[in-house]
């Protein structure tokens, strides 16, 4: 029975793969998901300060007062900006939402009339704007409530009883001031996710799901290059008249169709199957496609190209893979993450193609709002395919 | 057809091969003989124009592989040691994807399959996927695979590696064939009857130098091996044991299997000249053991070692 169990542990040690996939792996993910989940390096408890732009068209002392009001609160940190720059930055996901103050604030305010105070902001983004909502009405509710409310009142008993004295104003007044319908003192208007009737979540789990399976699938042809040089038939396709280079090629080349052929399945059956909203920019789509398959796909060849054998190929592959997509928003909206992930998220493909997806079918920006992200990618193909070649050449054509 | 002129090749600090020359002709079985190790498959990828040698030239049928690796392609055909197949398609279909890398036209491809299939007698399992075959069959499919652009020259590189005996007939039945219809065969191996039985020439390698080459005949005269008689007594007599020995010095007496042993030039001739000297001298003969030349033991005496597996 020991000798049993002592033979078991020593092939499962001498077992890299197994050991790699049993401690070294699950370590890893579990940091990241605590990260994600924001149990690790948060403030004392509290979440991580949101980032709000701030425009005051109307530059008032009570606006500016606001304004310093917002910034003053540990919770927010606002960003000045221009109202259309605030906007853009929201649309383009970089901000989850904008305040701006429209010139006339402080004369409504005088007048009893309703705030001209609008909040744009990205649906997609629920945590950030929780957290808003609390803190932004405390605020002007605070700095402005109890004027806006008293000269409501004085507006209203003037005109029923124009020609009483109403010095009864301030008692209404303090029982209406904390009223829960004066959250609409501010307008709350999503700018981002309301053009597509597809719901944010399935867009995340095709986008984030179909780059991860697709990662698995290119890597699998990319290992088949080591497979062909184990069994020898690389080495018979050199004896023929086939140049070594046409060989690595016409694998990256597989590669890539097969990417390609997986993402269009993987979003028709979406759209056929789960209504995946499809009116959205086709060509985008399209070379949005292409260029997520370029780069994955250069990236499962490169993969198979620093291995030294099939075995180490498949090591490398899962865990690159897994890590890839648990920091880049396969595994769990990047939204949700906490800042310093959301900067590391930009080190992996799968953040380029989920956020090139979201503009697309989130965001629904024009093709100049996604070419950003597309050059990414394909610059990113360019350089794994032409490090892949040099590898190559080195180790799997030479006999 | 192949001239082979001083090539040496290293790599790295390992030299793979030293001065190694030789010729082949036209319509020859050569043989390239030697333990895993001694530089026969560095050969076989100089040949086939994978490797540049270090020094030397080689020449084949007037292409040198240095220049005109396009050409030499065309005119080779190589059997790799390993079964270099794909095991998910069908014999059909893997003779089809490797004919079809030589830009044969279609008709003549499936025309040359045909008869391929028909020499390694598998054609009536054409459909069936290489999975499914035992381990002789996929020999049999692996040369095929490289016999299908008609080459001139088929360099079969350890081709019955694993093979069960039925089977390594098959495959020499194969050789014997195509070599017949006038291709020049290059074949390594470390079996040593495979290289006795149908090599013209054979070469014997070791860690990189060829220690000898020519015909079994030269070969023989190279080494200087006899053949060995062995003859047991019926009896340990030792007044008669010492008249044979006196008579007869080149006599050999071994006492632990009371044997007498003669090595001869010509065995067939000569045994039944030392069984009258050995009877004439009273003693009775137990049993007669005749151990021709063989590579075996050629190699053992050039290189001190045995050849293994």
């Amino acid at each position: 029975m020991f000798r049993l169990l002592k033979k078991d542990v020593i092939l499962f040690l001498h077992d890299r793969r197994s050991v790699i996939l049993t401690f070294l792996l699950p370590v890893i993910l579990i940091t990241l998901f605590a990260f994600a989940y924001g149990s690790i390096g948060n403030y004392d408890g509290r979440s991580e300060p949101v980032k709000l732009l701030v425009t005051d068209l109307d530059k008032t002392k009570i606006s500016k007062e606001i304004v310093y009001k917002i910034d003053s609160l540990q919770d927010i940190i606002t960003v000045v900006s221009d109202s259309l720059r605030s906007k853009e930055l929201v649309i383009k996901g970089e901000y989850a939402c904008a305040l701006i103050i429209y010139k006339g604030f402080n004369d409504s305010l005088e007048y009893g009339n309703t705030m001209p105070v609008e909040l744009v902001f990205d649906r997609s983004r629920e945590m950030e704007i929780s957290i808003l909502q609390q803190n932004l009405i405390s605020i002007l509710m605070s700095a402005t409530g109890e004027i806006m409310i008293k000269k409501n009142i004085e507006k209203y008993l003037n005109e029923l009883f124009p020609d009483e004295e109403n010095d009864f104003s301030d008692e209404i007044a303090g029982s209406v001031i904390n009223n829960e319908s004066n959250k609409q003192v501010i307008k709350w208007t999503p700018i981002v996710g309301i053009r597509n009737d597809t719901k944010l979540g399935l867009i995340q789990a095709v986008a984030g799901t179909a780059i991860l399976m697709l990662l698995f699938s290119v890597a699998g042809v990319g290992t088949s290059i080591l497979e062909e040089k184990e069994n020898g038939t690389i080495n018979r396709l050199l004896y023929s008249p086939l140049k070594g280079s046409t060989i690595l090629y016409s694998k990256m080349l597989f590669a890539f169709f097969i990417s390609i052929l997986q993402l269009t399945a993987m979003f028709s059956f979406a759209w056929l199957i789960l209504n995946m909203d499809m009116n959205v920019n086709i060509p985008a789509l399209i070379l949005m496609i292409i260029a997520t398959s370029f780069a994955v796909s250069s990236l499962g060849i490169c993969l198979a190209a620093v291995a030294k054998t099939r075995q180490q190929a498949q090591n490398l592959s899962t865990i690159i893979i897994l890590v890839m997509s648990a920091i880049g928003g396969s595994m769990i909206p990047l939204f949700i993450m906490p800042p310093i992930l959301q900067k590391i998220a930009i080190l992996s493909i799968n953040y380029w193609g989920i956020q090139g997806f979201y503009d697309i079918f989130w965001r629904v920006l024009p093709l100049e709002g996604i070419l950003p992200k597309i050059l990414i990618l394909m610059c990113t193909g360019v350089v794994l395919t032409l490090a892949s070649i040099q590898l190559f050449k080195k180790r799997i054509m030479k006999m | 057809m192949i001239e082979v002129r001083a090539v040496s090749k290293s790599f790295g600090n390992i030299k793979a091969l030293e001065n190694v020359s030789f010729d082949i002709e036209k319509g020859e079985i050569f043989g390239i003989l030697g333990p895993n190790g001694a530089g026969k498959s560095t050969i076989v990828n100089i040949l086939n124009t994978l490797v540049k040698p270090d020094m030397g030239d080689v020449i084949i049928d007037g292409f040198n592989i240095r220049n005109d690796d396009d050409s030499i392609k065309l005119i080779m055909g190589v059997v790799p040691q390993e079964i270099a197949l794909y095991e998910e398609l069908s014999a059909y279909e893997n003779l089809m994807f490797w004919g079809g890398l030589y830009n044969i036209p279609k008709p003549e491809l499936k025309k040359n399959i045909n008869k391929t299939l028909e020499i390694v007698d598998l054609a009536g399992r054409k459909d069936d996927r290489i999975k499914t075959f035992s381990g002789g069959m996929k020999r049999r499919i692996n040369i095929a695979c490289s016999m299908l652009h008609n080459p001139k020259i088929l360099v079969l590189d350890e081709p019955t590696a694993g093979v069960d005996p039925q089977n390594r007939n098959h495959i020499f039945e194969v050789i014997e064939r195509l070599n017949y219809e006038g291709i020049t065969i290059i074949y390594t191996t470390h079996y040593m009857e495979e290289a006795e039985r149908f090599c013209d020439k054979i070469s014997i390698i070791d860690v990189g130098h060829i220690i000898a080459q020519g015909t079994l005949k030269e070969l023989r005269q190279i080494s200087n091996v006899k053949d060995l008689l062995t003859i047991k007594l019926a009896a340990a007599e030792s007044e008669i044991i010492s008249r044979i020995t006196s008579e007869n010095p080149l006599f050999r007496y071994e006492s632990a299997s009371n044997s007498i042993k003669v090595e001869c030039i010509n065995i067939g001739k000569e045994t039944s000249v030392i069984i009258n000297q050995i009877q004439n001298a009273g003693a009775v003969i137990e049993r007669i053991y005749t151990q021709g030349t063989n590579l075996e033991s050629i190699y053992l005496k050039l290189t001190g070692k045995e050849l293994r597996d």
